[in-house]
């Protein structure tokens, strides 16, 4: 059985305009021992879906419909105080910007021991212990005495690394990164990634990396999930995703990384997506990618009905009227 | 951390001589003797020798230094008018039912304010908070001096509950107290109210409750710390508004506080005692001020490490 | 070809957004190009509250301007045989001790005190406005010889402050009001000025246009003081009611503007003298002052949402 089981979760926002749909009908599984990537720009859904399994969505947002099993259990039918339990010890997160995701007001350390002395019943002294360990973990040097440093006197790679220790520090079973290297230096962003790989092996974790950035999920995850418009799109193990990817907006995506290798590489230009996302309030019928994809014409199915997630390959599901191999295939036939 | 303090302290002296020399200048400048206010013109003379009994004559720098002196060494110099008494002796007499008066005040503020603030935050948008809200809007809109009469007209004329006016027993402390709290009240609870809505909208806010605190240590060890430090470096200028509210509630309720006998010593052009009272007043605000300050960077670090 | 956007995103920028999608969303409406100033607007007459008060305050403004040619009576007119009436339709107000009609009275009362209000706030923020700009843009021992002084002007409680400066200048009148409750409330809005041209030194097009050699006079007249406009707008609608207030204050005190001659905190001396047998008095100033006072208040939070995009409603 998966760790955890996202099925048909929909998250909508309470807006003046309107309900706006963030997530809407997503379904994924994460496997134990594995690192999920999901993937897309900003506005998409992925951080939503991420806060909505820690149940964590700011009061104008609600879980609609759908289950979110996690070990079995299902997290949207759960208590806060039930939920209070689950987070931070069986499934914790880290955000994205580590200057403003710590209390200045607090010392490290006391940030620290705070949730294993929570969730671990540990005292005072133990949980210190334990967190100059989960430092030195973290390559953070000098961890005793920095231990009761304040956030303001560490640096911004460094505090990242802080926010992993606290997210380690009671053994969770699996770890949400939103975003964890996008407001870091790119120098700095590899070492991140980098110790989140080690530690995931050493902790025996499972992990769901969530990005806009191609680069990252490509070295980072197992699997990977392409998000647009609240939807999953594409879904695959990361080796298949870019081999032979599949949807016109991951194909997109993927033309879109700059190349040092390659011809034409000094001459071209970044190929970029033409067009915006769609006004989550106000959803077409149609597929939500239509406007911007290459391959649409107005006389296509896809003009009229949002395509299924469906099985194209044996563990790769697409959600497209136009999907790489039936293009090509389409034109093969058309030749034959 | 200790050099933080001991600059900060430093700070304030040479800002409490200048204060000390703007009332002064500021003194002089107003027109007329304070011996001529009686109808008897007063014979030259007399005159000559009443303004070198109190200094009057000398240049004003010289005026100036021995009146630094004097405060150095508490002493505020003798009244021009009341010619058997000494501003310290006024002050000694009249001060300390102000500062009861303030300081009541001042507590009750913050007693009930603060939490008001507090719960209003974390019941944002229900009827307590929209109730909350508007009384704390009407608490701030309407004058002193309409509340305390308010207060008096029903609570001591109609219903005859408290007194109207002294203050020689517990009961008749009340009605000027509440009148005075009012507005720093509604100060408080506002801002303690925006401060803690602003601290729970804070990413790290986020990271407490997804590292699974109960909600209870994250609103008293993440949230109401820092929502409260800001609420506390307000009470600087809450302490001038408290300073300006006495002098109505002192003179509405009749309360032998200096407030009202500041009044009286302007139109009657006693110099030395509206000197002197301005004087202690300013160095109160000056050093309240100075320890707000100090306990903002003991309670801040970030500060500490920025400040001059 | 259209570059998107996104793809091209600076760090920060992504940062800002993914923080924006997890919280109210507005995301694909429709990009219409529309200045600073339209999108205030339309926030600002979204705002209920805001715009509720606007029309108050304009309400009480054309009360105040427009009654003393309209109505019949004279304000001194000594008529003891409709002393003290209640409100009734000839006397919106009732009347006073000496007969004389309130609503009326208010008005003219009005007239001074809103007038002193609005000399007084453009005092304040010209000053203010001169004072932290010269203080924040210079920088240096300047800025901190001239911070220093306003820290002790500080010390200087604000009553006091102004009952000195009015005993200084001997006489009450209009003028001297004003000048006395400027000179003890300019010291906030210099310090927030100054806070304003500092935050505004640091931006990138300020450094561009000394880049390219602009003079001190153009950056700060051209680029620094029009991007203050919105705080001192918002400022405006927050001293007004203060200074409002503290001429009532005064005027109650006795040391201010004196009966016979009308203001809201002469009436309110006037009312409190017979507070208990004809409580109407008191009570008409005192909403006058308290509608002033929460009108421009509303108006100020709305005006501040309105022109600062970060400020979020409460979830």
């Amino acid at each position: 059985m998966p760790l955890l089981e996202v099925e048909n979760l929909k998250t909508y926002f309470k807006s003046r305009r309107g309900d706006v749909r963030a997530v809407d009908g997503v379904t994924f599984a994460v496997e134990r021992g594995l690192t999920l990537g999901i993937v897309g720009e900003s506005g998409c859904g992925k951080s939503v879906t991420a806060l909505s399994v820690m149940g964590l969505l700011t009061p104008n947002a609600r879980i609609v419909d759908g289950a979110i099993r996690f070990d079995g259990r299902d997290l949207t039918r759960l208590s806060e105080r039930e939920l209070e339990d689950v987070r931070g010890r069986q499934i914790a997160m880290i955000f994205q910007d580590p200057m403003t995701s710590l209390n200045p007001t607090l010392t490290i350390g006391t940030q620290l021991t705070e949730t294993m002395k929570r969730h671990l019943d540990m005292s005072t002294d133990a949980a210190r212990k334990r967190a100059i360990e989960l430092l030195e973990e973290v390559h953070i040097p000098n961890a005793r005495q920095r231990l009761d440093d304040y956030p303001h006197r560490y640096s911004g790679g460094m505090r990242q690394r802080v926010m992993i220790a606290i997210a380690l520090s009671c053994n969770p079973k699996l770890l949400i990164a939103d975003e964890p290297t996008t407001a870091l230096d790119v120098t700095v962003q590899a070492g991140i990634l980098d110790l989140l790989e080690e530690l995931r092996e050493q902790h025996e974790m499972s992990m769901i990396i969530i990005t806009h950035d191609m680069g990252v999920v490509a070295e980072a995850a197992d699997d990977i999930a392409v998000m647009y418009a609240g939807q999953i799109v594409e879904q695959a193990t990361a080796e298949d995703l870019f081999d032979r990817p599949e949807h016109p907006y991951t194909e997109a995506l993927l033309g879109a990384l700059p190349q040092l290798e390659g011809e034409n590489v000094r001459e071209g230009r970044l190929t970029a997506i033409r067009g915006r996302p769609p006004d989550l309030v106000d959803l077409p019928d149609a597929c939500r990618f239509a406007p911007r994809c290459p391959y649409a014409n107005p006389n296509d199915a896809c003009a009229r009905h949002n395509p299924e997630l469906r099985e194209i390959r044996p563990a790769h599901l697409v959600r497209s009227a136009h999907p790489a191999s039936e293009r090509a295939g389409a034109l093969a036939g058309a030749d034959a | 951390m200790l050099k933080f303090v001991v600059r900060r302290v430093l700070w304030t002296i040479p800002i409490i001589l200048l204060v000390i020399f703007m009332t002064f200048l500021m003194m002089k400048a107003i027109k007329g003797s304070p011996f001529r206010k009686s109808e008897r013109a007063v014979p030259p003379a007399v005159l000559a020798n009443l303004n070198r009994k109190f200094g009057l004559d000398k240049p004003w720098y010289t005026q100036y230094f021995r009146y630094v002196k004097g405060v150095a060494k508490a002493d505020l110099g003798p009244s021009l008018v009341l010619r058997n008494q000494d501003v310290n002796g006024i002050v000694k007499e009249h001060f300390p039912v102000s500062a009861e008066l303030g300081g009541l005040a001042m507590l009750v503020a913050m007693l009930i304010g603060i939490p008001l603030g507090i719960i209003s935050a974390l019941r944002v948008n229900t009827w307590f908070d929209y109730i909350g809200q508007f009384m704390s809007n009407l608490g701030y809109a309407i004058p002193s001096f309409f509340t305390a009469t308010l207060l008096i007209y029903f609570f001591a004329s109609k219903w005859q509950v408290f007194p109207t006016n002294g203050w020689d027993s517990a009961s008749a402390k009340v009605l000027p107290v509440l009148a005075l709290a009012l507005f720093p009240l509604t100060y408080f609870a506002r801002l303690v109210r925006g401060q803690m809505l602003e601290t729970l909208q804070q990413d790290y806010v986020r990271t407490a409750k997804a590292k699974g605190l109960r909600w209870r240590r994250v609103v008293v060890v993440h949230v109401l710390r820092n929502s409260l430090i800001p609420a506390i470096t307000a009470a600087g200028p809450i302490l001038g508004g408290l300073v300006t509210g006495s002098f109505i509630i002192e003179n509405i309720f009749g309360i032998p506080g200096i407030g009202r006998y500041y009044v009286t010593s302007v139109s009657g052009r006693d110099y030395s005692t509206v000197m002197g009272i301005t004087v202690l007043l300013s160095i109160l605000i000056i050093v309240a001020n100075m320890f707000v300050d100090i306990m903002y960077g003991i309670l801040d670090p970030r500060t500490r490490d920025v400040r001059s | 070809m259209a570059v998107n956007p996104e793809e091209m995103e600076v760090r920060q920028d992504v940062v800002r957004r993914e923080t924006a999608e997890t919280s109210s969303y507005e995301a694909g409406a429709a990009i219409r190009q529309s200045s600073l100033w339209r999108d205030a607007w339309q926030r600002f007459s979204h705002n209920k509250a805001a715009v509720i008060s606007m029309v108050a305050f304009v309400l009480l403004v054309i009360y105040v301007v427009i009654t003393p040619w309209v109505v019949p009576y004279d304000p001194n007119n000594v008529d003891f045989s409709s002393a003290y009436l209640t409100p009734t339709w000839s006397h919106p107000f009732g009347t006073d001790e000496f007969g004389r009609d309130l609503f009326l009275r208010t008005a003219l009362g009005g007239r001074i005190s809103i007038g002193i209000g609005f000399a007084a706030t453009f005092a304040i923020m010209v000053i203010g406005i001169a004072y932290g700009a010269i203080s924040g843009f210079a920088g240096g021992w300047l800025d901190n010889a001239m911070m220093r002084f306003l820290d002790a002007l500080y010390g200087l409680p604000y009553l006091p402050f102004a009952i000195i400066t009015l005993a200084i200048f001997g006489t009450v009148n209009f003028w001297t009001m004003v000048v006395s409750l400027t000179i003890a409330s300019w010291l906030t809005t210099a310090r927030v000025m100054r806070g304003q041209i500092i935050t505004l030194k640091e931006n990138d097009y300020v450094r561009s246009a000394r880049a390219i050699g602009a003079r001190w006079y153009r950056i700060l007249f051209r680029h620094l003081l029009p991007n203050t406009l919105g705080v001192v707008i918002v400022f405006v609608f927050l001293e007004l009611p203060n200074v409002v207030l503290g001429e009532a204050f005064l005027s109650f005190l006795g040391l201010g503007i004196n009966p016979p001659k009308a203001s809201w905190g002469s009436l309110a001396q006037d009312g409190y003298q017979q507070y208990l047998s004809h409580p109407h008095i008191i009570v008409i100033p005192s909403v006058a002052i308290a509608w002033l006072i929460l009108s421009a208040f509303f108006i100020a939070d709305g005006l501040r949402d309105a022109l600062d995009p970060r400020t979020r409603e409460a979830a």
